[in-house]
């Protein structure tokens, strides 16, 4: 095939902001290129510099042999079918497809035997004398496409075509620009961020970045043999797990050493390993490579989405007391006032100079009045220490209304997981069940009540709790104490299968050499 | 929908006494002779027939319509040019350049026409037409431009460099894409500027040294100076529906311009 555009090492910034930095590619003949990315990634902006609506800051952009920076738009044998159209209005569709061709003063006979042929290969015979505002989404598209092919250019551009599409349509238009395609026979430089367009239509596909390319290949390359988990990401549906090169073919992910097919890797190093979910197979759990419990299930409709978690995240368990609180009531001023027994750390006292307004909070200290309108706190009294013990602290209001708690002064307690780098904190506490019947999000409470939190151990960045298992029924909850317990997230595999499970299900993993792929940490990548 | 109708009824009584009962009155004027102490009415078309029939009258109607056409014309030929200046800056120095413009509406009219005669004095052999020409052109301009730049302005960008995609160069693009598209903009332009310009009194009153007669000053002086007000009413209606029939030629201009 021979070679049609070259960009060289194109860079362009907008107001000091690099969108493209650097990109070099080669398109050749006939070939269906998509340009694929996320918003944002520069790739409309290369395909506004081909066509010659921008100007790049450096770099050349090479056409069929010539240096073409300074040629104008309306000299360039490329056309573009934009991305909202941009049809006349005040022209029919006979008009804005001869449009091109009015231009170069082509003779009647000659641009109506053209045009009529464009409508035949967009489907839409009969349709020349139709105002084109009123034409439907899908057929204003084709117009477009008819509007750029009918001049015959060597290249046509496209700019996310079929974003305002509906998905139906979007995938008949897919079917039909590949058909089209292939029908003229010219090349095809195709924008979009729709990764299943992408490997629907092109003989080759582009993945950008952030102003640069990351992988150019064959859809079958970028979707089996992504070069990072940028891309993988990108490109389908995918596990990403963190793992080392032990040797050629020999991976460690998972506190496990694989089998796999990749070489010409450095020893140890650490690499990104891609396992595709359709590509792991549920078996029994002893059959498994992998072992784990299944966490959700989604229908798919061909298939169902488990989400299988093989190592449990870092956990601690803490006590839930319930207790009936007594509301203390103040016949004198008309008030009622209540408060809960708390847990404090002693490292929080000492480290975050707690104020009066904290342990209200934490007492969930309250007082109202006859009409149930709330009242302020005015009074705060304690004798806490920093050394654990049992304190006593008692709230009151401007007339005297007062409540006395306990206050338990403990020693933090972490849980500290050096395998997975995560510590997990959290305290017993007390809690009326009225206010476990009236939370709207019981998870998110429980984890406020018990100040739960997990963090990093390198560099002391918060995690995520994703886990909290409870065995009571908040709707009913009596007196008593409860286990709750905390965790961070597992490692979990997605996975493709056709067979019904149900969550909590224990399942084996398993998969071949063949369907794992190890790729290179991006450049970066922490 | 029965309250909703109700409240239109300030409105129809407003209409009906301020716009359809002083028609009709003209109407009655104009077919009836003067004279009429009583309310016995004698109808006649003699101040239709006096007017057609003078060619006098139909001098200074001919002045008006001609007038009134090279006035639009040149707020068109100058007018469209700085609309298609105005659109192409910034958004901010747009609203600046069209406040800049608006500016001078704001002034009363009269005062502005003061001020033309007051230069215009020093260039002694213009004559009266040239005089009420310049003072026509400078106050019905805005308007023109006005609308002329809010239908360019809305035009969607990629429409031009879908031409320029196509082929065309700038000067095509602007032929086949800006100049067909903003052409709603320049018929309400030319309402704009000629029913104004075609009925003005005040300036042909003030430029033009009380020798230059358009069919407005004839209006008025058979109203006011004359007292004849069935001649004065009859002339009205010609002027009424002269100007209907020229709104419905732009109209059909209009939409002519559309289906091509």
């Amino acid at each position: 095939m021979r070679k049609l555009i070259e960009f060289r090492n194109i860079v362009k910034s907008f107001d000091g902001q690099v969108v493209l930095k650097g990109v070099s590619l080669n398109i050749y003949e006939n070939e269906f290129v998509t340009l694929l990315g996320p918003s944002g990634c520069g790739k409309t902006t290369l395909l506004r510099i081909l066509g010659g609506f921008l100007e790049q800051d450096e770099g050349t952009v090479i056409f069929d042999g010539q240096c073409i920076d300074k040629v104008p738009a309306y000299k360039r044998e490329i056309n573009t079918v934009f991305q909202r159209y941009a049809l006349f209005p005040h022209l029919n569709v006979y008009e804005n497809i001869a449009f091109g061709l009015r231009i170069k003063k082509m003779g009647e006979d000659l641009i109506a035997q053209k045009v009529n042929r464009m409508l035949s290969l967009v489907n839409l015979e009969g349709y020349g004398k139709r105002n084109v505002t009123l034409l439907s989404g899908g057929q204003q598209q084709r117009v477009a496409i008819a509007r750029a092919l009918v001049n015959e250019p060597n290249v046509l551009l496209l700019d996310e075509p079929l974003g305002a599409l509906d998905l139906k349509l979007r995938k008949e238009m897919q079917r039909e620009l590949k058909r089209i395609q292939q029908e003229v026979g010219i090349t095809f430089i195709y924008v979009t961020h729709d990764q299943e367009e992408a490997l629907t239509m092109s003989d080759k596909i582009v993945v950008m970045n952030a102003g640069e390319i990351e992988q150019i290949g064959t859809p079958l390359e970028i979707y089996n043999e992504p070069v990072n988990a940028y891309v993988a990401r990108f490109i389908g549906e995918s596990n990403i797990v963190e793992g080392t090169m032990k040797a050629d073919c020999r991976v460690r992910f998972d506190d496990k050493v694989f089998e796999c097919v990749d070489t010409g890797f450095k020893p140890d190093e650490p690499v990104d390993v891609l396992i595709r979910p359709e590509d792991l197979t549920v078996v029994r759990p002893k059959d498994g490579v992998m072992r784990g419990e299944v966490k959700n299930v989604v229908f798919k409709g061909v298939h169902y989405e488990l989400m299988v978690e093989t190592k449990t995240g870092t956990s601690k368990t803490v006590k839930m007391h319930v207790v009936t609180s007594h509301d203390i009531h103040n016949p004198q001023a008309g008030e009622k006032i209540s408060a809960n027994d708390f847990y404090v750390d002693s490292d929080d006292l000492e480290n975050k100079e707690m104020t009066d307004q904290d342990f209200i909070s934490i007492a969930n200290a309250q007082a109202w009045d006859e009409e149930n309108r709330d009242l302020s706190l005015t009074k705060v009294t304690h004798d806490i220490q920093k050394t654990p013990g049992v304190y006593s602290i008692t709230f009151g209001t401007d007339r005297g209304t007062e409540v006395t708690v306990k206050v338990y002064v403990v020693h933090p307690e972490y849980v500290e997981d050096p395998r997975h780098n995560i510590g997990i904190s959290a305290l017993d506490f007390f809690i009326t069940p009225e206010e476990i019947q009236e939370s709207m999000a019981i998870s998110t409470d429980l984890k406020t009540w018990a100040s739960a939190e997990a963090w990093n151990l390198q560099d002391d960045s918060s995690v995520e709790i994703t886990d909290v298992k409870f065995d009571f029924d908040p709707a009913a909850v009596t007196e008593g104490s409860y286990d709750i317990t905390f965790a961070t997230q597992g490692r979990e595999y997605k996975v493709e299968t056709t067979d019904r499970l149900e969550v909590g299900d224990r399942v084996g993993l398993s998969f071949e050499p063949e369907d794992i792929h190890v790729m290179h940490k991006e450049v970066g990548d922490v | 929908m029965k309250s909703f109708f109700r409240m239109s009824y300030p409105y129809i009584l407003w209409i009906a006494l301020f716009i359809v009962a002083p028609m009709v009155m003209i109407l009655l004027y104009a077919v009836t002779r003067s004279g009429n102490g009583t309310i016995t009415f004698s109808f006649t078309m003699e101040n239709f027939a006096r007017f057609l029939s003078d060619p006098t009258f139909l001098k200074v109607l001919w002045t008006s319509l001609r007038i009134a056409f090279l006035t639009t014309v040149f707020c068109i030929l100058i007018g469209y040019p700085a609309a298609l200046f105005i659109a192409g800056l910034p958004e901010k120095r747009q609203t600046l350049m069209i406040l800049l413009l608006t500016l001078p509406m704001w002034i009363n009219m009269l005062l502005k026409t003061y001020a033309w005669r007051g230069i215009l004095m020093n260039f002694e052999d213009l004559s009266s037409e040239i005089r009420v020409f310049i003072g026509m052109v400078y106050d019905f301009l805005p308007y023109m431009i006005i609308q002329i730049h809010t239908a360019i302005a809305k035009l969607d960008p990629n429409l031009k460099t879908a031409a320029y995609d196509l082929g065309a160069n700038p000067w095509k693009t602007f032929l086949k894409v800006t100049l067909p598209l903003s052409v709603p903009g320049i018929i309400s332009g030319i309402t704009l500027v000629f029913l104004p310009a075609v009925s003005s009194f005040v300036i042909p009153k003030l430029l033009g040294g009380g020798n230059y007669v358009l069919i407005g000053n004839l209006i008025e002086t058979y109203f006011l100076v004359a007292g004849d007000w069935n001649f004065g009413s009859a002339i009205s209606l010609i002027m009424a529906l002269i100007i209907i029939l020229s709104m419905y030629l732009t109209k059909k201009l209009d939409t002519t311009a559309k289906e091509e």
